[in-house]
């Protein structure tokens, strides 16, 4: 049987916090392909093209005139997530556009890292779709991407995409198992 | 199969009747046939051993000499000699075919067929034959053995009992084979030739059948352990499954318990494609086929008369890996607590029709955690059972004795 090619895959959607998050420095192409995806190198780890985040919409914005686009803070228990939605993204910008803050929402997106003139990093999420969820979702979600992260860090080191990061981040694995720690412990309450 | 082999063979014959011959000039005699006049093998033998039996004056000396090959271990691309009880005919299904069925012997059983310019004896069921020369090719992925006019037929005298071993699922290939199992999915014929179709499964996984309507063909009957001797595996896109028509089941004592081949996926939905929510699907009996907006089906154009249903095609996310899901109509339903009825009458009030039901669902669904379970066919999981996740404070505890376990 020859007659499938390999199939395509779609990039899965890494489960993040948001204080890991903002502290993506590198991205890089596996080949010189204008369609290869781009990769956000987390510090715990493991490539990143999409990511599935839950917290609550706290804030938006509408910004420009020729070409609209919607800004969004998305909090989890461990910090901020800076969402944008504009023209290219036309689904999740009018399901942003509906969305009245503050909601517990899904947001489904890529990773975006801007470096400004002056050295600094602006790292968002440029939104694929955003729904509004329930608290119920954003506690399994907190559950998810805590497992997800200690997954990680217990495999720290001994993947590739995990030497990569070590070259590239001055990771202290404990202190992102502190931040899981922390995150987990506001569920309780 | 060689000349060398042949002449071996030959001689080896002709000395056994007493005879005796110059291996030489057998070889000369093939070689002309063969590489002169381009005669195949084993019809150049047939053609050196006749002549020679003539010039000898020797009978019972068959035209061929292939020799007897067991059935369980042939081969597309043989002629071959065999000999084997007939276990099972099936009707013709063309002029062209005088006969088709499964002839056997101790070793396994193989699907023959003999074409009608064949001239060849009729062979009746639950005789015992001696064929020699026919050709083993491939039909469907099984090898399949052909009878034509250069074989010959020869009823034998015995009456050995064939038995069968069974093989489990999940080691069936195509061909002939023989299973111990039980009905686990009942499925709605697509055909209104189809008898009965659906899953059938033994402690080692599952596999799809189909018994086509004959007459004198039964259906299998739930909660039934069967012995099903003599099916036929086929392939089609690389995937198995079991055609019961040529099969002879029996009822049996027992139960088995089903080995699953189903997988279970938890995540989080991320994706809604296009073309889930409420669906239009052509009439045609058998085709199913989903229709565009403007009702036109890729096969049998447009449809005006077509009947609705409701599905989502999407992804279920579980951070490592994307896997595409489809739910069937019951699942959409119990998800998302909108029936088919609500949508159809959703889709014929509002302005944005079908747009609106889409909207509902992709709301209601996205962006949530579900556990689903189901059968993987060509990259997608045909979801059978699905229920959104919930929290789970056992859960909980344990990451955070992970998180916290050292030092914290």
């Amino acid at each position: 049987m020859t007659r499938r090619q390999i199939p395509f895959e779609r990039e899965p959607a890494r489960r993040v916090f948001a204080s890991e998050f903002r502290e993506i420095r590198y991205q890089f192409k596996e080949s010189d392909d204008e369609k290869s995806p781009t990769y956000a190198l987390l510090p715990s780890g493991i490539r990143c093209n999409r990511l599935f985040i839950v917290g609550t919409l706290t804030e938006k914005q509408r910004q420009g005139d020729q070409n609209v686009f919607y800004r969004g803070r998305v909090v989890d228990p461990t910090g901020t997530f800076f969402i944008m939605a504009g023209s290219y993204q036309p689904e999740a910008m009018q399901q942003l556009a509906k969305i009245e803050p503050p909601a517990f929402v899904a947001v489904i997106g890529k990773p975006n890292v801007y470096e400004t003139p002056d050295g600094s990093f602006l790292v968002s999420v440029r939104a694929e779709s955003i729904s509004v969820v329930d608290r119920e979702t954003r506690d399994l979600w907190v559950l998810d991407t805590a497992r997800e992260t200690l997954d990680r860090l217990d495999a720290f080191g001994t993947t590739e995409d995990s030497k990569m990061a070590q070259e590239h981040y001055h990771m202290q694995p404990e202190a992102y198992r502190r931040t899981v720690y922390d995150a987990l412990a506001q569920l309780q309450i | 199969m060689n000349i060398s082999e042949a002449v071996e063979r030959i001689s080896h014959k002709i000395e056994a009747k007493g005879a005796s011959v110059d291996r030489q000039k057998i070889e000369s005699r093939l070689k002309r046939l063969v590489e002169e006049f381009g005669v195949n093998v084993s019809e150049a033998e047939r053609a050196v051993m006749s002549d020679l039996a003539r010039e000898h004056s020797l009978t019972g000396v068959s035209g061929t000499s292939t020799e007897l090959r067991q059935i369980g271990e042939l081969v597309p691309g043989e002629w071959v000699t065999v000999e084997g009880k007939i276990v099972s005919l099936v009707p013709s299904i063309s002029d062209s075919i005088a006969q088709s069925g499964i002839i056997a012997d101790a070793t396994g059983a193989i699907r023959f067929v003999t074409w009608a310019r064949a001239k060849a004896p009729v062979m009746e069921y639950n005789h015992w034959y001696r064929i020699e020369s026919a050709v083993v090719d491939e039909y469907r992925g099984a090898p399949n053995l052909k009878i034509h006019s250069g074989t010959t037929i020869e009823p034998l005298d015995k009456d050995i009992p064939v038995i069968p071993s069974f093989t489990p699922v999940k080691d069936l290939k195509p061909g002939v084979s023989s299973v111990r199992v039980k009905i686990v999915q009942d499925w709605e014929p697509l055909h209104e030739r189809m008898l009965q179709t659906g899953l059938l499964g033994d402690e080692s996984g599952t596999i799809k059948f189909t018994i086509w309507k004959e007459e004198g063909r039964e259906r299998l009957e739930a909660d039934t352990v069967y012995n099903i001797y003599y099916a036929m595996v086929d392939e089609f896109n690389g995937r198995l499954s079991l055609s019961l028509n040529t099969a002879m089941y029996i009822p049996d004592e027992g139960d088995i318990e089903v080995g699953s081949t189903e997988t279970q996926v938890a995540g989080a939905l991320v994706h809604i494609a296009p073309g889930s929510g409420l669906i239009k699907r052509c009439p045609v009996e058998g085709c199913n086929r989903t229709l565009s907006r403007q009702n036109y089906c890729p096969v049998h154009e447009i449809q005006p008369n077509f009947r609705y249903d409701l599905r989502v095609k999407g992804v279920l996310d579980d951070g490592k890996r994307a896997r595409n899901i489809l739910l069937r109509r019951d699942l959409v339903e119990e998800l998302t607590a909108l029936t088919l009825e609500d949508a159809v009458s959703i889709a014929e009030n509002n302005p944005l029709g079908m747009d609106e039901v889409f909207y509902r669902i992709r709301n209601a669904l996205l962006g949530r955690y579900f556990s689903c379970t189901g059968s993987e066919f060509d990259e997608r999981l045909l979801a059978n059972h699905c229920s959104i996740l919930t929290f789970d404070p056992a859960e909980l505890a344990t990451l955070l004795n992970r998180a916290g376990g050292e030092g914290a």
